[in-house]
């Protein structure tokens, strides 16, 4: 297949995927090698915690306990707005009560057992989603690179228009940049269906606070939760007036006998032992997309309806969808390996395009021996940095600043990179670093 | 083995045959557009079978396997393709300038600002009119609201791809404004 583009097209073509992807490729590459990672977020958490009791199911009636221990240890605080029950699941098969204030794994009985210790994991999940930047300007420019990720897709296809035609072809062994070039399009051209879904549903998600604000702003009188309440539901009016606690072992119940073909997953309370209190429980229907269906309790207990995530508005399943279709948390450990691999080959892809625009300056004569080396130690210094984030979660614990080791081993790998002399081999040494780190911590992280 | 998973295992199998079929017919001397057709046909009759099995995560099922059969092919291609007798290209990006070549900071700073916030306000503003429409039109507020979210992301991508195909600055303005005040228009039309 042959696009059949004019020359002057596929060279602006060119100059656009390339100006893209300078401007684009070291964040999008951390991006996209962290979201590799967080494909495994569940398998993360039970490695950080691997004394967790574990169990396959949890009895109605110790989740009841379980949510009134943990309210009861916090009376001397500030009541928590939300509590979150996690129940066990195939992935992460683990109870863990979540309130505003702690989170705590609990074990078969209700029984308040170990503090959820989890603190890479979600440094890890933070990176990805926000270049962990605070706020909003995070979150807005990583789907700022979901964005450039679609852009650099229909780019691509308009600078090489033979790409259909050369697909199954592959010179894996790099002769005069002829094999970088094929892994890059190739990978590229096979991982397009999966970047394409992941880049639109990640720059949906990213871009989710700035598009609610302006629907907020533009139809709900600038009420962000109204903007929201129509796909995801909305919450209960707060009623600070104490109440008894809801009956969570009632609603569980009701799930088991009336829903037995979905799978209870989180159950959500909002403003809990109040007379304003809301009761929720998250199920997964078997062979879906979405995320879940939430379903809805009164305080006794008693089934209200559903907010309709898995049947309701076309809407509302798209938007529950996107987010198992980006994180691949739908199809149990194969897909989950599928998007490791897919994944991949998307880093693949990003770190070989700025190797080649490299490549080609050099072949022309435009030799920048400190670009190339900055690129390389962002290539194998970002894998690097994230390695000692997790060798400092094994050393010092779960207090460690993974933040602050992260992005001063990265900055400091590129600035040496870049200032060291030619003769010193950069690529290799990170490389070298790379593979001794990974093989401290595979046994490590594998062992418990 | 149930229907719907006899459905789904059969869509699998049809897609992996598909990339194989396609693997075939590319690799031919002469392309053959009746075995590319019916590559393609298979293709599509296997995700339609898949999502008549189970909907859209039949659709994503199936896609995986046809990924898994062209990865499998391409890991043959590399194990067995003999390194390439001609070099690479060495098509200029004109990203940086060669010899003498100014630099153009203010004009890569001017493409950056319509590329990026520029586009991106334009695609805002294209959404929640998107937004408006679906809604005077009786549409679901839940898929109007879906439609503004998914609109605008993509939006931005092709307005940041067509501004930077077009190297006319004019023109590249004029990309941005037209639809910027269509949208407005609509949303005026359209508010509350």
């Amino acid at each position: 297949m042959n696009l059949g583009l004019s020359k002057t097209l596929v060279q602006r073509g060119l100059s656009a995927h390339a100006a893209i992807g300078l401007l684009a490729s070291a964040l999008l590459y951390i991006v996209c090698l962290t979201g590799t990672v967080t494909v495994f977020y569940e398998e993360w958490q039970r490695a950080e915690r691997p004394d967790a009791p574990e169990m396959q199911r949890i009895a109605p009636d110790a989740v009841q306990r379980a949510v009134a221990s943990v309210l009861a240890s916090e009376k001397d605080r500030k009541a928590t707005e939300h509590l979150y029950v996690h129940l066990p699941t195939d992935a992460l098969p683990r109870t863990t009560v979540t309130t505003d204030h702690q989170a705590v794994h609990v074990d078969d009985q209700g029984r308040v057992v170990a503090k959820e210790l989890n603190g890479w994991s979600e440094f890890l999940l933070n990176l990805h989603y926000t270049l962990n930047i605070p706020g909003m300007v995070g979150l807005t420019i990583v789907g700022g690179l979901g964005v450039m990720t679609i852009a650099l897709s229909l780019t691509g296809l308009i600078a090489h228009p033979r790409i259909f035609r050369d697909a199954f072809r592959l010179r894996a062994r790099d002769r005069g940049g002829l094999g970088l070039a094929d892994w890059h399009n190739r990978l590229g051209v096979w991982t397009l269906p999966f970047a394409l879904a992941i880049a639109l549903t990640g720059a949906m998600i990213g871009l989710g606070s700035i598009n609610v604000y302006g629907l907020a702003q533009g139809f709900y009188k600038g009420d962000m939760e109204a903007a929201y309440a129509p796909i995801f539901g909305a919450e209960g009016k707060p009623n600070a007036k104490p109440a008894p606690l809801a009956d969570v072992a009632a609603a569980l119940q009701t799930m088991t006998a009336r829903f037995p073909e979905v799978r209870p997953i989180y159950v959500f309370m909002h403003e809990p032992g109040t007379a304003g209190q809301q009761l929720q429980v998250l199920a997964l229907p078997q062979r879906r997309l979405v995320y879940g269906e939430t379903y809805n309790f009164d305080q006794a207990g008693r089934f209200l309806g559903t907010v309709g995530l898995a049947d309701g508005a076309t809407g509302q399943q798209v938007a529950a969808s996107a987010y198992n279709l980006h994180f691949g948390n739908y199809g149990g450990l194969p897909v989950k390996i599928a998007y490791l691999l897919l994944g991949g080959a998307l880093c693949v892809v990003i770190a070989t395009g700025t190797s080649i625009w490299l490549g080609k300056r050099e072949r022309r004569g435009y030799r920048q021996p400190r670009l190339r080396n900055g690129w390389n130690a962002i290539v194998w210094g970002s894998g690097l940095a994230l390695a000692l984030t997790l060798l400092a979660r094994l050393w010092i614990g779960n207090a460690a600043p993974f933040k602050t080791i992260f992005w001063l081993s990265l900055a400091v790998l590129v600035v040496l990179s870049t200032a060291l002399p030619e003769r010193y081999r950069v690529r290799r040494a990170l490389q070298w670093s790379l593979g001794i780190c990974v093989a401290a911590l595979v046994p490590a992280v594998l062992g418990g | 083995m149930n229907q719907p998973s006899l459905l789904l295992w059969t869509s699998a199998l049809l897609a992996a045959a598909a990339v194989c079929l396609l693997r075939f017919s590319w690799g031919k001397a002469l392309r053959s557009a009746p075995l590319n057709a019916a590559a393609w046909g298979l293709l599509a009759f296997a995700l339609a079978m898949g999502m008549a099995g189970a909907g859209a995560w039949g659709v994503a099922m199936v896609t995986l396997a046809a990924l898994a059969m062209a990865f499998s092919c391409l890991a043959l291609a590399a194990a067995t393709a003999p390194p390439g007798k001609t070099g690479a290209s060495n098509r200029r990006a004109h990203m940086l300038p060669e010899g003498q070549e100014p630099l153009r900071i203010g004009g890569r700073m001017v493409s950056f600002l319509l590329s990026v916030p520029g586009a991106m306000l334009v695609a805002l503003i294209l959404g929640l009119a998107a937004r408006g429409a679906a809604g005077a039109l009786g549409a679901h507020e839940a898929d109007g609201n879906v439609l503004m979210l998914f609109l605008m992301p993509l939006l931005w991508a092709v307005l940041a791809m067509l501004i930077l195909l077009w190297p006319q600055r004019r023109r590249q303005v004029g990309l941005l404004a037209a639809p910027a005040l269509l949208g407005l228009a609509m949303l005026w039309m359209a508010r509350p």
